[in-house]
């Protein structure tokens, strides 16, 4: 396992050769776009100047030949982009994940599924449009995990005072969501949700704290009460999960990470969602993409899966569930 | 009506809701706090119901640890009586905990009796067992701290004391409780 430490001479042996040959790759498409976009401006300014009904035929082959390049460069550019997203995808993100574990399972274009997404019960809302990508699975000594970026919408529809129907989309959960085998057999559900109220409120904070997923459940350890807020079905088995040892790992990952969380126990299995306000795992356009941060970012993300099994200590097999 | 028999009713009446919100309020947190009593007691049991399991493969391998297997049966009989308060109960509970400590420390020395399967099996009950006597006992103490503040607070404190509603005692949890992957390493 290629770690944090050791990345940067991986980097630069194996991955930086790659990233070379795509970023040329990458200039081509952005000269594409640009191509494209000085068509669309010499069109526009003949349009503007006024003086198109009095030109000769010369400027209306010239004109013809504007649009078509346009149309031509607009399609060369896109199918050039697609090929750069796929290499990029294929040759480094692949890649970085062989470097954390061979065995691990990377498919750029699958997600969690729906019912994934429905068993986890995070978000209730029902969503629209369900896209997502960069599926990643396996397993580390005895748990298996799955975990894909995710964007869930739903489209909120209003009409104005002159009866106009407006639309937009408001996103449920942006993010990524990981799922993985829990090591304690539970029959009831437990979440944890980002605390909002006690941040704000202090203790009185607890007094807004509502769901309608359970009842609150007030844990020991202050430094988790600040950050989250706990519900159950039943609140003894949310204890027996979240022992001491265990918040002070969500704790860890909480500051670890830096991100809003949300996490079920349900089933056999632990959910976790992390909110990121951007598309993870894609290469950048507008600037070079041979950067060691963007790496070492995927590499933490990836990292990730094994972060929260061992702080959670899922492979910990001692009480009666194998 | 007059004014002033018509403002004497509404604060009586709001009097007489207050009260009965309060009432209900407490008698809500001390039913918690039994329920939890329960949930606890019953995680208890199916300790006791393990140890003779547990006692009888001991003794079939680790001939020399009598005195130990002897001191928690001894305990365990004494638990079971019934005829425990709740504070000896506890003081009890406590004296088992350490005594099959001590005796899955005294195990170590028998690796036959490690390897056996009847042996495993009973080690992964017994750690399901007091993980889950550790959760209701956390539980136990945070309805009783929820409950012992609902009667200290005025106005409650007024009601609770006509009432009799008095203060219950906290578990101290055992250091090794707090720490999960202790029990681990005891029982590895």
């Amino acid at each position: 396992m290629v770690d944090q430490d050791n990345l940067k001479e991986v980097y630069e042996r194996e991955l930086k050769p790659k990233l070379q040959v795509l970023d040329a790759l990458r200039k081509k498409v952005v000269r594409r776009q640009l191509l494209v976009l000085l068509c669309i401006v010499l069109l526009a300014g003949w349009f503007l100047s006024g003086t198109i009904e009095t030109q000769p035929v010369f400027f209306w082959i010239l004109f013809a030949v504007l649009v078509g390049g346009s149309i031509y460069f607009g399609v060369k550019a896109g199918s050039m982009w697609r090929d750069y997203r796929g290499k990029y995808k294929e040759e480094v993100v692949r890649e970085i994940v062989r470097l954390i574990d061979p065995e691990w399972t990377y498919a750029p274009d699958q997600m969690i599924s729906p019912h994934e997404y429905q068993q986890s019960d995070l978000f209730r809302r029902s969503y629209d449009r369900y896209r997502g990508d960069d599926l990643i699975s396996g397993t580390l000594d005895k748990t298996d995990f799955r975990c894909s970026e995710l964007h869930t919408e739903y489209r909120d529809v209003s009409y104005d005072k002159d009866g106009k129907r407006k639309e937009r989309w408001v996103t449920i959960f942006r993010g990524l969501l990981f799922h993985a085998d829990f090591n304690k057999h539970i029959k009831g559900q437990t979440y944890i949700e980002p605390d909002t109220a006690e941040r704000l409120f202090g203790k009185w904070g607890q007094k807004f704290q509502m769901s309608s997923k359970g009842k609150l459940v007030k844990l020991e350890d202050r430094d988790f009460e600040k950050l989250f807020a706990v519900y159950a079905t039943d609140q003894t088995e949310a204890r027996y999960i979240l022992t001491p040892a265990i918040m002070e790992a969500l704790v860890n990952i909480r500051k670890q990470f830096g991100r809003k969380m949300h996490l079920s126990f349900i089933g056999a299995r632990v959910f976790v969602a992390l909110h990121f306000s951007k598309a993870l795992f894609e290469p950048r356009m507008y600037s070079s993409c041979l950067r060691f941060e963007d790496v070492s970012f995927m590499h933490a993300l990836f990292m990730m899966n094994a972060i929260i099994i061992k702080e959670l200590n899922l492979n910990t097999r001692i009480w009666t569930k194998e | 009506m007059e004014t002033g028999t018509i403002v004497l009713l509404v604060v009586g009446g709001l009097v007489l809701l207050m009260v009965v919100g309060l009432y209900n309020n407490l008698i809500r947190k001390r039913n918690e706090v039994d329920f939890a009593f329960g949930g606890m007691d019953a995680q208890l049991k199916k300790r006791y119901d393990l140890i003779p399991n547990l006692v009888a493969t001991v003794k079939e391998y680790a001939t020399h640890e009598k005195e130990l297997l002897t001191q928690v049966t001894e305990l365990r009989a004494k638990a079971v009586s019934g005829n425990l308060s709740q504070d000896e109960q506890v003081a009890v509970d406590n004296q088992l905990s350490a005594g099959m400590r001590n005796l899955m420390v005294a195990v170590e020395a028998y690796p036959d009796l490690k390897a056996s399967e009847s042996f495993v099996n009973l080690q992964r009950n017994l750690t399901e067992v007091e993980s889950q006597i550790a959760a209701a006992r956390r539980t136990f103490n945070a309805v009783v701290t929820d409950y012992n503040n609902a009667i200290q607070v005025f106005p409650a404190n007024l009601l609770a004391g006509m009432l009799g509603f008095t203060s219950r005692q906290l578990f101290s949890i055992p250091e090794e409780e707090r720490q999960n992957v202790n029990v681990k390493q005891l029982f590895s």
